[in-house]
């Protein structure tokens, strides 16, 4: 993570160079001079975080009502629940939203524990259409209904 | 004209039907969704901005005060009934309050929670009233050096000050302002790391980047790290015309007090959050108990809750103070208020209250309905908070990223938004993992861009001299104050960390499995 931001850091300050800098800018300051100072600080603070793990320092996880430290970072989870709003975004253009949240919302369920798997479906499908009424019914959000739903004028189809 | 004259009017708007529904409506969401366990009151109106999309302006923003306020409260209600502290402003509650819960005076804590809540945010609402005016006057009169300096002193104190490392602070802080950067520079038309993305040319949104970092970073991080096994909530008797005691009461009242006048302050000036005040309370009412109360201290003492909740809520609405006359976010809650207000062209600062003079009261005025609503709401209704405690977290935490998913599509309904969602969401997940502070972040993402622009043109009026940020005598003081906060906060932080050590240690370990 502190590489990243170094990394991010020396990125800035070398593409901040490559900014056009307009030659009849009205400021003294054109728009490359808060690029240098945020690359700076990129560096800076990067460098540091870098220098204090190095030396043992490691930074705490955050804790929290739901979080158990002691147990051990499940990546498997985190990584399917991650792939979940990659395949909803996909989802959303060909399908319409309530199918994406569906999907959504059933996946993340089940990736999380919900059991049984049928139960986290049922609500998936119900939480989706609910919200797709209020939003799109009621409030005029315009979520795509998709092509199941077109026509519903209750779900703003 | 006097300012009471203005608050009036802004009472006769509020208290319309319609809009009294829009401040219930808010309370209640906010309060729910802030007990919640894992959503905090920054993420609550993160979660809630789609909502108002098609709301007026004044609709949305009682609504929001009534969530700013509600989300405030829910937080102390899952503290004192849950094993377990959750975000840092009502980490202190926690301590003393479950204690108190697991004795069995739950109830008194709860109650000395919400009328302390109601006592200090009255108080504070009242001087945020007469403050505010003020302060916009002053903030009329600033110019853009001004200003920097308030931003830079803003900047410290939430990169540096808050959380436990100040390089990670910062390095938060850098990489939100690297986000506002990206897209087209505003003055000069440039375009600005864009990686070549298109959908990066018109910058990134901030309701997308909050949404990320505050829901998707919190469900993967507690998907990666969820707690095995069930969580106790420890029960409250039922009938809440005995929840306090005529002792409770004489033990809570001084506290309160004092909780409200350390809390204001803290949150007026641009020095960030509820954890300051919130310690300082605790601290003070320690030192202050005699008798009982000094033998219960660390074993469940009321004054312990009642002090540092008032400091909490006290400070809630300090911090409206910058929000809405220097448009200075100084919390990430505020933060999300700012955003909230962008959405509709307001942008706050001194001129709001000369140009949106009815919709700042009719906010004011919300804030104190808000107020009285959550002291009516929140005793009789414990119970159904209660339930909402025990929501099967699986359920949970897909909720929160379908509203998620919901609200970076709402913003420009588009499939890349939702996918920029994840992206971001990730870097909010290895944050928290790796103990970075996502307040900074938002901060530096929405002051950012607004510190360019003032930087530039100050130095445009002085053709390019950099001394010109020390030249004024208003922006020296702010620096020398900024120094002087530096300073105490190392002495403060140490202490604060010797009391959660000892607080730690105390605390029994949960069985896992």
């Amino acid at each position: 993570m502190a590489g990243g931001v170094l990394a991010l850091g020396v990125y800035a300050l070398v593409r901040a160079g490559s900014i056009v800098e307009p030659t009849t800018a009205a400021g003294a300051v054109g728009p490359r001079t808060m690029p240098y100072l945020v690359g700076a600080l990129l560096v800076v603070t990067g460098g540091t975080t870098l220098v204090q793990i190095l030396r043992g320092r490691r930074g705490e996880a955050e804790g929290g009502e739901d979080v158990d430290l002691a147990g051990g970072t499940d990546w498997l989870t985190a990584g399917l629940l991650a792939v979940c709003v990659a395949v909803h975004a996909f989802l959303i253009d060909p399908l319409g939203w309530p199918v994406a949240a569906a999907v959504l919302f059933g996946g993340a369920a089940i990736v999380l524990g919900a059991r049984p798997v049928w139960r986290a479906v049922v609500i998936g499908i119900a939480l989706a259409l609910l919200v797709q009424a209020i939003f799109a019914g009621v409030l005029d959000v315009s979520l795509p209904p998709g092509p199941i739903f077109e026509g519903v004028s209750i779900l703003g189809g | 004209m006097d300012n009471l004259g203005y608050l009036m009017d802004g009472f006769a708007t509020a208290a319309h039907p319609q809009y009294l529904a829009f401040a219930f409506l808010g309370v209640l969401l906010g309060t729910a969704v802030g007990v919640l366990p894992g959503i905090g009151p920054a993420m609550t109106v993160a979660l809630l901005l789609p909502i108002t999309y098609s709301l007026n302006p004044t609709a949305a923003l009682i609504t929001f005060a009534g969530i700013y306020y509600g989300g405030m409260y829910g937080g102390s209600t899952t503290s004192i009934l849950l094993n377990t502290p959750g975000e840092s402003s009502s980490m202190i509650t926690a301590l003393e309050g479950n204690k108190m819960a697991k004795r069995g005076k739950g109830a008194a804590a709860l109650a000395t929670a919400a009328i302390g809540s109601f006592v200090a945010g009255t108080i504070a609402t009242a001087l945020l009233t007469f403050l505010a005016p003020i302060s916009a006057d002053l903030a009329v009169k600033m110019g853009a050096v001004e200003k920097v300096s308030l931003m830079v002193l803003a900047f410290m104190t939430v990169g540096a000050l808050l959380g436990s490392s100040v390089s990670r602070g910062l390095s938060a802080l850098a990489v939100g302002m690297f986000i506002g950067l990206m897209g087209v520079d505003d003055l000069s038309g440039q375009m600005r790391f864009t990686f070549g993305l298109p959908v990066l040319t018109d910058g990134v949104d901030v309701v997308v980047v909050a949404v990320a970092l505050f829901a998707v970073g919190e469900a993967l991080y507690v998907g990666a790290l969820m707690r095995r096994g069930p969580q106790e909530v420890i029960p409250v008797p039922e009938g809440w015309r005995t929840w306090m005691t005529k002792d409770d009461f004489r033990r809570s009242w001084r506290p309160w007090l004092r909780g409200t006048i350390i809390g204001f302050p803290f949150g007026t000036i641009p020095a960030g959050g509820a954890e300051i005040p919130t310690f300082l309370s605790y601290a003070t009412e320690q030192r202050l108990a005699k008798g009982t109360a000094k033998a219960e201290f660390g074993h469940g003492a009321i004054e312990g809750v009642a002090g540092p909740e008032a400091a909490n809520n006290a400070s809630a609405a300090g911090v409206l103070v910058p929000l809405l006359t220097l448009g200075i976010p100084t919390s990430a809650t505020a933060a999300m208020m700012l955003v909230a207000l962008n959405r509709y062209n307001i942008s706050p600062g001194p001129l709001l209250f000369d140009d949106h003079p009815d919709l700042v009261w009719a906010l004011l005025a919300s804030l104190y309905i808000g107020n009285f609503l959550l002291l009516v709401l929140n005793l009789p209704l414990v119970g159904l908070w209660v339930k909402v405690l025990q929501i099967p977290r699986p359920y949970l935490y897909s909720g929160i990223l379908v509203f998620a998913g919901l609200g970076s599509f709402a913003v420009h309904f588009s499939r890349d938004d939702v996918l920029l969602l994840l992206v971001l969401g990730i870097i909010g997940f290895f944050m928290r993992r790796y103990g970075y502070p996502v307040a900074p972040l938002v901060v530096g993402l929405i002051l950012g861009p607004v510190f360019e622009n003032q930087a530039r043109t100050a130095l445009t009026i002085s053709q390019g001299d950099f001394t010109t940020f020390v030249r004024s005598p208003f922006a020296v003081v702010v620096y020398a104050l900024l120094l002087l906060m530096l300073v105490g906060s190392v002495v403060l932080k140490r202490r604060e960390r010797a009391l959660e050590a000892r607080v730690a240690a105390d605390r029994p370990l949960e069985p896992t499995g």
